[in-house]
């Protein structure tokens, strides 16, 4: 039988068991369905899953609500929208309580004497001309400023296919302002002209974000495995998809087979009854989703699958190390 | 006792060979004090799943905050063992 410790020198071996315990469970919460950005390309928007629920307005509510995520096991709230920022005091609700990432535009600072140590994703869509066609404007210029040397915000850089050859730059920028950055791909839902990705485009780009992680390694959270799962869909063979997807809402969850699966993993809707099908819209087809945290996921449920060679089962620790860094588990 | 808990160790090895589709491997050369977590690498999907077995086999239900103290199939054994004994 193949065990850990058998595939693994001392060094990796030290790695895994760093992580081998972590048992995150995670949910994502619409904290609102309103936004001060309408980007292209949005899926909350585009899928119109902002009119599927009235938000619930009663803070109170929310504060009793994360109670009772509590006592499904969640141990890291995954704050979306909307702009969650428009919401200050439903953050708390979460903060106050557990490990709490919130996503944002970073348009509207997160003040830090009352969120001292939230981990804070800023959406970033490219270089200034691509922010300013799917954004409405270069968003930069104002989250660089908001957050410069923040350790406990990161950039989240949506990378377009218009971005081949340019995302060093970004980097670069990201770089000057003190902040670490973690890559992932647009879906395209709202089949922006020139967005869609082609299949040699995402061979491009994944030799592009591995010569970022080469060259900017304090900088760049991620790892090339991901950008090689990401990139291709395919993970030990298998073509990602809805039969594979982990990150489907469990009471929505009616597969059989029932595929690995984040546990208990829920998105709810700001009204805190309504449930999503799954952590990004509901209308997009799954074949071609490129959700940067579902292909996290994907390989982080599947650890068995990755005890197969020394290589696997370290392509599996680095993505599961990616995911406890970006939500703090453990130390950058 | 020992028999007992011999047979149960050996039961619960063969469900998580099963489940786990461990291959190279029998329910009686399964070590029993082998980490499930350090060095199986099965992660609290899989324990929920072996619970379920458990709970079918045993007619105990095996408590989800008690699953990160279930390291070891011996543990197991044991665990079980004492559920069984408050039943009675």
């Amino acid at each position: 039988m193949k065990t850990v410790s058998s595939l693994l020198d001392d060094h990796w071996y030290d790695r895994y068991k760093k992580i081998s315990r972590l048992n995150i469970r995670s949910s994502i919460y619409d904290v609102t369905d309103r936004c001060n950005l309408r980007c292209k390309g949005c899926f909350f928007f585009s899928s119109g899953e902002h009119e599927r629920a009235a938000e619930e307005k009663d803070v109170n509510k929310w504060h009793s609500f994360v109670e009772k995520e509590m006592d499904r096991g969640v141990n890291l709230a995954i704050l979306i929208g909307g702009e969650p920022t428009l919401c200050m005091d439903r953050i708390e609700a979460f903060y106050k309580r557990l490990p709490t990432f919130c996503a944002t535009n970073g348009l509207i600072k997160v003040p830090r004497d009352r969120f001292p140590d939230m981990m804070v994703g800023l959406s970033l869509w490219g270089d200034e001309e691509d922010e300013i066609t799917l954004r409405g404007k270069d968003t930069f210029k104002i989250t660089s400023a908001n957050y410069e040397g923040d350790p406990h915000a990161y950039y989240l850089y949506t990378i377009t296919p218009k971005q081949l050859g340019k995302t060093e730059k970004i980097i670069q920028k990201i770089r000057n302002v003190g902040l670490k950055v973690h890559m992932q791909l647009l879906s395209n839902d709202e089949d922006v002209n020139g967005f869609s990705w082609k299949p040699e485009e995402l061979i491009a780009i994944r030799a592009e974000m591995d010569a970022m992680l080469d060259a900017y390694p304090d900088t760049v959270v991620s790892s090339k495995y991901y950008h090689e799962v990401i990139t291709t869909g395919v993970m030990l063979g298998r073509k990602f998809g809805w039969n594979e997807c982990p990150s489907v809402t469990i009471m929505r969850d009616n597969r059989e087979p029932q595929p690995k699966r984040l546990t208990n993993f829920v998105r709810w809707a700001s009204d805190l009854e309504t449930v999503h099908r799954c952590c990004t819209s509901e209308t997009r087809d799954c074949s071609t989703c490129k959700d940067g945290a579902a292909h996290m996921s994907w390989v982080m449920v599947n650890k068995r699958a990755h005890i197969a060679t020394p290589k696997d089962l370290q392509n599996w620790i680095e993505v599961y190390e990616m995911f406890a860094k970006l939500y703090q588990f453990i130390p950058w | 006792m020992a028999t007992d808990i011999t047979q149960t160790i050996t039961r619960i090895a063969g469900i998580i060979i099963d489940e786990l589709k461990l291959e190279d491997v029998t329910p009686e050369t399964f070590d029993a004090d082998l980490d499930l977590v350090d060095e199986v690498g099965i992660d609290s999907m899989d324990l929920a799943t072996i619970a379920l077995v458990l709970r079918d086999e045993y007619g105990i239900r095996i408590d989800e905050d008690d699953y990160p103290k279930l390291t070891t199939v011996r543990i197991i054994a044991e665990y079980i063992g004492t559920k069984l004994s408050e039943k009675e």
